[in-house]
């Protein structure tokens, strides 16, 4: 076929509403192939907004969702949905039509509309479909019956940030996402976006060693942003016991996992979030691991923790205390019993010094302590205590020495203050609270007096070349030797794994007696057991041993539902911004340091256990949290949540807008209408009074399907509005505005009505109007129902002006009468305006399509008589409301007529 | 492509996990492993989206290794997805009704969110009544019916003329039937035409000229049509009159009889006042240039928004102001009152026109159907006294000249016309089209279709319109050359038919005849004009009728898998 006889068959459509799906239905069923070009990501138009329509009160969607699939699945129809013409070129017969396909990020191909992206979603942006009476997401589907049912992001900028916060985290926690939420009051959404990857969000919150704040991008401009600090205030703000707990359907899958904390909750919690029956053994009386026995409760309150270990024993995780593996349960019964095991026992072993002295009661060691304190029991420390370690655990024991009592609490640390691996904020906190530190120190020998601990013998070091940990070596400096008096010693060294019952299940240790494991899956040698945490990496942070228990679970899932285990994808570095992405963030955000938590002053603090870090205000917060240069821009901030939710992996940021060239004979317009914008009426207090809305939002009140499922709240206290007032002609048949009648207004206030009434019976109307305009079949009839069935009264008369009821935010409304003459007052609990509607059509696409436009703009034909559907370019014809204000009714035969005229115009001669 | 054997069912069953839709609430291996015991099923599995492109080949991939002749997909809705798998089906060489739809999701794991378990078993039930169905599919064929190109247009106004035009231009030979000795139709008796005030003549003129040059385009004047049978594509037409002449087939037919304007006689003492006419009257009046008096009134919704006559004629106000508009365009000096209603000038143009004409200096009076205005005269009018609305009080106004503005009435003919094409009236007597608003120009009946005033009231422009929209309709399957017909439709077993005729009465489609077999008379179902919707078959007494793809048999066979 030829390129000029392709043309001839087939026809360009632009605009994606009613009448464009009509048209295009129309001509696909004469043969000619239709381009269906519609702005935004479905077709459906103004009609899809609706509730009802008048005068059948079919539901709309319910009518229209049939033709949009017609359309969809027309062989002769391919619909280019969140398009733009952009040029038109030729003339009738041989029209060039350049259209861009806007990016949707999102792979249509692969996009099944699940809609999982949306939930995840950080990003709140109002939801035009829902004029703006509700919020969508920055990824979104356009409305629920949307067609082509696809999602698409808006993205309207590139994100300033490079997330480094995302990739330093072992769990890649969703930081700018959280955040953005936090910023936006959204606590509850926030605490669940943290927990997709961290089932203990705020207990990592108060501890973590928080490597993201180390690499935050703001770091480059002013400070970092205080993330681990954010991050606990969705539990501070929002009770964490309201989580609901998911519905998931039960696998017959049995896993043990042995030890109880952070790598052992987390891969529970994973497991049962995908339906296997989880049972945690735990050797301690409590549950928490180094959570609850290793950190203090100045720093960790253990009802935080107790609560987030209860919300996963709610998603079906057993957790059996006292229970040591080997002892109280044989391996053999563990291994028969369960389809996998996962080792997570930690390091619970304390370490020796290695010194004369060291069995002398009074010197214990550090983890040992801390345990002993956090299960309530009574240690006496005396006046003098020495903590030996430059560890958290030394800080940790050092500062809770302090709050038993201790006035002297020293710690001795045999290398410099730089080479310590304790947290800068924690030595801080403990020299504030007293603690002295020895620097290049280490003991020699305890000794005693009157059979009791009385002194340590130190001896200074210096430090030499570096040793195998990359650290300089300390070395003892001779004759330096000097004496501390103490009467406790806390030997804070380090951790060691008690594994003796793992090495019966069969599985290889390293010569630390750490576990061995394949560290791309957390699998050990031995088949359908896994492990992780401290137990395989000697003691690290607890965001590390979550990151193994959530590896270890996605194994454990693929092991038990019989697929190869994948293993983890390697990472992506933290990135730095560039010297130039710098001086373009500080031209674009003024410097803004950062929050400081408030603490609780010391002299009291160090009396008792009561956490130090009050945690943020709710006003802090999201003053913090507004400082994150992701949440600083429009639309997607490209956190890339839903990525890791689409199951079908559509997502694709790197998507480009995409330019097609087509070839057609004849171009039909139905671009719809548009809503007038009356923010110049201000005498009626549209936007200023709460509960003045359009008629369009009523419709998406009402809709089934709308935000508020069909329940007609009125805006300032939800309540059901029992006494509604409509006012029609709003910007229409005003000279000030649009001097021309909207046509369908006097119906669809009608229809509103005689909703409202069907919503909420009894329900009382009043429509204030000049003229009603009912011209189509049944349509006197259906404002004759109204007045009798509807509880609808007509008043004659254009308001003045619209006031407010202070006492009840009831609008009052000032009007004439026309017929009685008499100015009078209503008071309506809700108040409808009849907002004027335009053609939605703008100056530039005219110019595109080379088409003129009348004064009111909408599009001009040249004679009306004649032929009324031409516009004034030979082979572009026009339909629906941008043709002229109508119904649907008369926009549904206009878009036939459209087809009509346009199979003579290029196909004549058949 | 070759043809599969049916004799033994083997089905192939794909369960979708639609992400979490259904995945996370019914245990969709568990329904896989009960899926695989059904009887006949030789293949089962899940897909995470059985509708995406991996789905998709895991069906076809799937009927080609299993040897597979029916296909289940149990997922989401039939109404969405329905074609999409059917399509899968018939591209691995598969007949598409042997497909079965099961919906897991809609009627199952979304209402059942918080039972997964009782989910699960009842996404077993549903797939186990499934494939009981399945395995008596039988493969099924759209029938093709040959569309004869050419068309009726019963109507020579300007409607008629433009939608003959329309479908002559596109190549069709056109038969075009007007009862009156010329064509144009009401239009011919119409001075000028708002909103442009052009000459009713001006347009007429060119039409008539073009519709009788037109080479495709047979005219018939003075002629009525006498009886239509026959269906879609093939409808034989009978004229009045004798002779071969008179006998042709259509394609389509287009139905554009227009609308008569009432006479109100008996009101403000039209037919007995001599000053008193309705505005058709008038526009001849105008049209021969007669003198029409100084003091013009004109009284709208003469026998419109009333209780005898609920309805707005939606152009009587526009008609009645371009006449006063006229009046005081030729007559500056003359006074014209109009007494109206509601005013109806909606739109841009009217609510325009409406404007001029109050600048022009046409006065205009509200009053209320409470309080209407009354003649003073004996022979002749010679005031109005109404009660202006506005003002609140009553006034007098001089009157040389009484115009009432009458609503347009059904035609005559739509009742002959009715029964003729066996379509329906609505309630106030105008034809009833299929559906108000998303059907519009189109009847219940296939291959009928309206324009003009003959359905509402319509000026003009949107009788124009119209008249397109009507032929873009008619033309699809004149343009197309056939039309399909409805594969799931109904069939009559003759032997058990009794011939008592419930069916033909209760067929929305009118696709049921008795018609005489062996001595008695049998139902016979017309396939072409079936739509399947089985409303003949549920209320068969003698249990002769089926349906295609829901036959007695598959619907038992459902039932008694459900319970058993």
């Amino acid at each position: 076929m030829s390129n000029s006889e392709n043309g001839r068959k087939s026809v360009l459509v632009v605009g994606g509403g009613i009448a464009g799906i009509q048209a295009s239905l129309d001509l696909a069923n004469m043969g000619f192939k239709v381009y269906l070009v519609e702005k935004s990501p479905s077709i459906g138009g103004r009609m899809a907004q609706l509730d009802k329509t008048f005068p059948t009160n079919d539901c709309a969607m319910c009518i229209l969702a049939p033709k949009m699939i017609e359309a969809s699945s027309h062989h002769n129809i391919e619909l280019l949905t969140y398009s733009e013409v952009e040029k038109v070129a030729g003339g009738i017969g041989k029209f060039k039509v350049k259209i861009r396909k806007k990016a949707s990020f999102v792979d249509w191909n692969k996009c099944t509309g699940c809609g999982l992206c949306v939930e995840g979603c950080p990003v709140i942006i109002p939801n035009e479909f829902d004029q703006g009476i509700a919020n969508r997401k920055a990824i979104y589907l356009y409305f629920p019956q949307a067609v082509p049912k696809k999602c698409v992001i808006d993205k309207r900028e590139e994100r300033p940030c490079k997330t480094a916060c995302m990739d330093a985290c072992p769990v890649h926690t969703n930081v700018p996402g959280y955040i953005k939420l936090i910023a936006e009051g959204q606590y509850k959404a926030a605490y669940k976006l943290i927990r997709e990857t961290n089932p203990l969000p705020a207990s990592v919150g108060r501890v973590c060693y928080a490597p993201c704040q180390e690499v935050c991008n703001r770091g480059q401009i002013d400070e970092p942003l205080c993330i681990r600090d954010l991050k606990r205030v969705p539990g501070d703000q929002w009770n964490i016991e309201e989580l609901e707990v998911p519905v998931v359907a039960k696998t017959d899958k049995k896993v043990a996992i042995i030890g109880a904390g952070p790598a052992g909750l987390a891969a529970a919690n994973d497991l049962a979030l995908r339906g296997h029956n989880v049972t945690i053994l735990e050797a301690l009386p409590e549950p928490g691991g180094m959570l609850r026995v290793g950190i203090p409760e100045y720093r960790l309150p253990k009802e935080i923790l107790r609560q987030e270990i209860g919300y996963i024993q709610k998603l079906g995780v057993e957790i059996k205390t006292g229970v040591q593996v080997g002892k109280d349960i044989t391996t053999k019964k563990l291994k028969e019993n369960y389809d996998a095991i996962f080792v997570a026992v930690g390091t619970h072993g304390g370490m020796k010094l290695g010194v004369e002295g060291e069995d002398i009661p009074g010197v214990m060691d550090g983890i040992g302590f801390l345990r002993a304190i956090s299960l309530g029991k009574k240690v006496n420390v005396g006046r003098k205590v020495a903590v030996i370690g430059g560890g958290n655990t030394a800080i940790d024991c050092a500062r809770t020495a302090k709050r038993l009592g201790a006035k002297e609490v020293t710690i001795v640390y045999r290398r410099s203050r730089t080479e310590m691996p304790a947290s800068e904020e924690e030595v801080t906190a403990a020299e504030k609270e007293g603690v002295k530190i020895e620097f290049l120190t280490t003991p020699n020998r305890f000794s005693t007096e009157n059979k009791k601990l009385a002194k340590m013998e130190c001896v200074r070091m210096k430090l030499g070349e570096p040793d195998a940990s990359g650290r300089p070596r300390p070395i003892p400096i001779k004759g330096s030797e000097f004496t501390i008096p103490v009467d406790t010693v806390i030997a804070a060294l380090g951790q060691a794994p008690e594994t003796d019952f793992v090495k019966e299940l069969g599985v290889s240790l390293s010569k630390r007696g750490t576990i061995e494991i394949d560290t791309k899956t957390g699998a050990t040698n031995i088949k359908g057991i896994f492990a992780g945490g401290d137990v395989v990496t000697g003691p690290a942070f607890v965001i590390d041993a979550i990151a193994a228990g959530e590896k270890a679970a996605r194994s454990i899932h693929q092991y038990l539902t019989g697929q190869p285990l994948v293993g983890e994808e390697p990472r992506k570095e933290p990135e730095k911004l560039s010297r130039e992405e710098i001086e373009e963030c500080k031209k674009r955000f003024p410097s803004r340091n950062k929050v400081e938590m408030r603490e609780g002053p010391v002299k009291e603090r160090v009396q008792n256990f009561r956490e130090v870090a009050f945690g943020y205000s709710p006003e802090e917060a999201v003053e913090e949290a507004s400082r994150c240069l992701a949440g600083q821009i429009e639309g997607c901030i490209e956190c890339h949540e839903c990525e890791r939710r689409c199951e079908p992996k559509a997502i694709v940021y790197t998507m480009k807008d995409e330019a097609i060239t087509l070839e057609v004979g004849a171009i039909i317009v139905a671009s719809g209408l548009g809503l007038y914008d009356i923010s110049s009426l201000t005498e009626y207090g549209y936007g200023k009074i709460k509960n003045v809305i359009t008629a369009m939002e009523f419709e998406r009140f009402t809709a089934a399907s709308g935000p508020t499922m069909g329940v007609l709240r009125r805006p300032s206290d939800g309540r059901l509005p029992e006494n509604i007032a409509f006012i029609q002609c709003v910007g229409s048949r005003d000279f000030r505005n649009k001097a021309y009648c909207s046509s369908v207004c006097c119906m669809h206030a009608t229809k509103e009505a005689m909703l409202a009434f069907e919503h909420h019976p009894g329900t009382k109307s009043t429509i204030f109007y000049m003229d009603m305009r009912a011209v189509g079949k049944r349509f006197q009839e259906y404002i004759a129902r109204a007045k009798k069935e509807y509880n609808v009264t007509y008043i004659r008369g254009r308001p003045g002006r619209i006031e407010v009821n202070p006492e009840n935010d009831n609008p009052i409304i000032r009007y004439e009468e026309t017929i009685s003459g008499e100015v009078k007052c209503f008071e309506a609990e809700l108040v409808v305006l009849a907002q004027a509607m335009v053609p939605q059509i703008t100056e530039e696409l005219a110019k595109i399509l080379g088409i003129e436009l009348d004064e009111d703009g909408f599009v001009k034909v040249p004679d009306k008589l004649v032929q009324p559907l031409d516009t004034t370019r030979p082979g572009i014809f026009a339909c629906g409301y941008v043709h002229s204000p109508r119904d649907i009714p008369d926009s549904v035969t206009q878009a036939s007529g459209a087809a009509g005229r346009t199979a003579e115009a290029i196909a004549g001669g058949k | 492509m070759e043809e599969k054997d049916l004799s033994h069912p083997r089905i192939g069953v794909f369960v979708c996990h639609c992400g979490i839709n259904i995945g996370a609430y019914v245990n969709v291996p568990d329904v896989v492993e009960y899926a695989k015991q059904l009887p006949n099923v030789v293949h089962a599995e899940r897909n995470l989206f059985t509708c995406s492109e991996e789905g998709i080949s895991a069906i076809k991939k799937g009927i080609k290794e299993y040897n597979l002749n029916r296909v289940l997909v149990a997922s989401c809705t039939p109404r969405t997805h329905e074609p999409l798998f059917r399509a899968a089906c018939e591209e691995a060489g598969l007949n598409k009704y042997l497909f079965e739809f099961v919906n897991i999701r809609d009627q199952c794991s979304w209402v059942h969110m918080r039972e997964p378990q009782k989910a699960t078993e009842k996404a077993k039930d549903l797939i186990r009544m499934g494939v009981a169905k399945a395995r008596l599919l039988e493969p099924l064929e759209e029938i093709e019916i040959k569309v004869a190109p050419s068309a009726l247009v019963i109507g020579g106004g300007v409607v008629g003329m433009e939608a003959a035009l329309n479908l002559a231009r596109q190549g069709f030979d056109i038969h075009l039937v007007e009862k009156e000795p010329e064509l144009g139709g009401t239009l011919r008796s119409i001075n000028k035409l708002f909103p442009t005030n052009q000459e009713a003549v001006k347009l007429i003129k060119p039409l008539v000229e073009q519709v009788k040059s037109h080479p495709k385009i047979k005219t018939y004047l003075s002629s009525k049509v006498k009886q239509v049978t026959g269906f879609i594509g093939n409808f034989n037409v009978n004229l009045d009159g004798k002779g071969e002449e008179n006998k042709f087939n259509v394609g389509t037919i287009i139905v554009a009889i227009g609308a008569d304007a009432l006479k109100p006689t008996g009101q403000y003492g039209y037919g007995k006042m001599t000053n008193v006419l309705t505005q058709l009257e008038l526009e001849g009046r105008m049209k021969r240039g007669e003198s029409l008096g100084q003091n013009v009134v004109m009284i709208n919704c003469v026998g419109a928004r009333v209780p005898e006559r609920t309805y707005c004629s939606r152009i009587c106000c526009m008609t009645a102001i371009k006449n006063a508009f006229l009046i005081k365009e030729s007559n500056p000096k003359a006074k014209v009152w109009i007494l109206h209603r509601d005013l109806m000038t909606y739109g841009v143009d009217f609510e325009n026109y409406y404007r001029k004409a109050m600048e022009l200096g046409v006065r205009f009076i509200r009053y209320s159907l409470e309080r209407p205005p009354e003649v003073i005269g004996d022979k002749k009018v010679e005031k109005i006294k109404v009660y202006h609305e506005l003002w609140r009080r009553e006034i007098e106004l001089p009157c040389d000249m009484l115009v009432l503005t009458t609503p347009l009435i059904p035609a005559e003919d739509n009742q002959d016309i009715s029964k003729m094409l066996k379509v329906s009236l609505d309630e106030f007597g105008f034809l009833l089209e299929a559906h108000l608003k998303l059907r519009p120009v189109e009847f219940a009946m296939d291959g009928i279709y309206i324009c003009g005033s003959a359905r509402w009231p319509t000026d003009i422009t949107e009788g124009i319109s119209q008249a397109y929209a009507a032929a873009a309709k008619a033309a699809g399957p004149l343009r197309m050359g056939y039309v399909k017909a409805e594969a799931i439709n109904g069939f009559v077993n003759e032997d058990e038919c009794s011939g008592c005729g419930v069916c033909e009465v209760l067929c929305p489609f009118q696709a049921i005849e008795l018609q005489p077999r062996d001595g008695k008379r049998v139902s016979h179902i017309n396939e072409a004009v079936c739509k399947g919707c089985g409303t003949c078959g549920a209320a068969c007494p003698s249990g002769a009728i089926s349906m295609h793809h829901f036959t007695d048999e598959q619907i038992l066979a459902q039932v008694e898998a459900l319970f058993s």
